[in-house]
């Protein structure tokens, strides 16, 4: 049985969170991390995937 | 625009690397391409399917401020449309600035008809508000 739930409730404040990343621009590895987001002020979008090498 | 989109999946930088580099599909992307192995981030989004440790297709629209505006998710075999990703993108950047104002169903793009100031005067009488 798969387990999922809904994390974050619409119009709350989205904890501080980080996530290490490929920049295809760069060509290299960097970081993602919210709080740099709100610092720079800067809206972001979060577009989750199931796996890569894959389709649709 | 002022907005930075990330793709997440509970793949390794390093499967990003492989996959941006070989897939032809991919060879204009410019966005960052974040990776979950853990899934601590998936988890807390509420995304991340623990039968298969892989991540639903969330997409989560968050402001300036931190402010969850927007999430929609779907099951693996039904892909999002990213016209209407920015749709909704476009739309909650333009109610940022015009607080007053609402986005109705049909709206696209900036310039489309918004409802002003809905409030007691409107109620019942939206669809005039709507075709004046």
């Amino acid at each position: 049985m798969s387990d999922t739930c809904i994390g974050l409730k619409l119009g709350q404040i989205v904890p501080d969170f980080e996530l290490a990343t490929y920049d295809p621009v760069r060509g290299d590895f960097g970081k993602f991390s919210l709080r740099d987001q709100i610092a720079r002020e800067r809206w972001s979008i979060l577009f989750f995937y199931p796996a890569d090498f894959t389709f649709v | 625009m002022g907005c930075d989109i990330v793709t997440v999946s509970t793949d390794t930088q390093f499967s990003h690397l492989a996959w941006q580099r070989s897939e032809k599909e991919l060879a204009n992307v410019r966005y960052q391409m974040g990776a979950d192995p853990t899934g601590k981030v998936s988890r807390m989004f509420g995304v991340y399917d623990e039968s298969t440790g892989l991540d639903l297709r969330g997409t989560f629209i968050i402001n300036p401020e931190g402010k969850l505006l927007n999430m929609e998710m779907n099951f693996y075999n039904l892909g999002r449309n990213i016209d209407e990703m920015m749709r909704k993108f476009k739309a909650n950047i333009y109610m940022s600035k015009k607080t007053n104002e609402v986005c109705p169903s049909k709206w696209k793009d900036e310039g489309d008809k918004t409802l002003v100031d809905p409030g007691a005067k409107m109620v019942g009488k939206v669809h005039e508000a709507l075709n004046t």
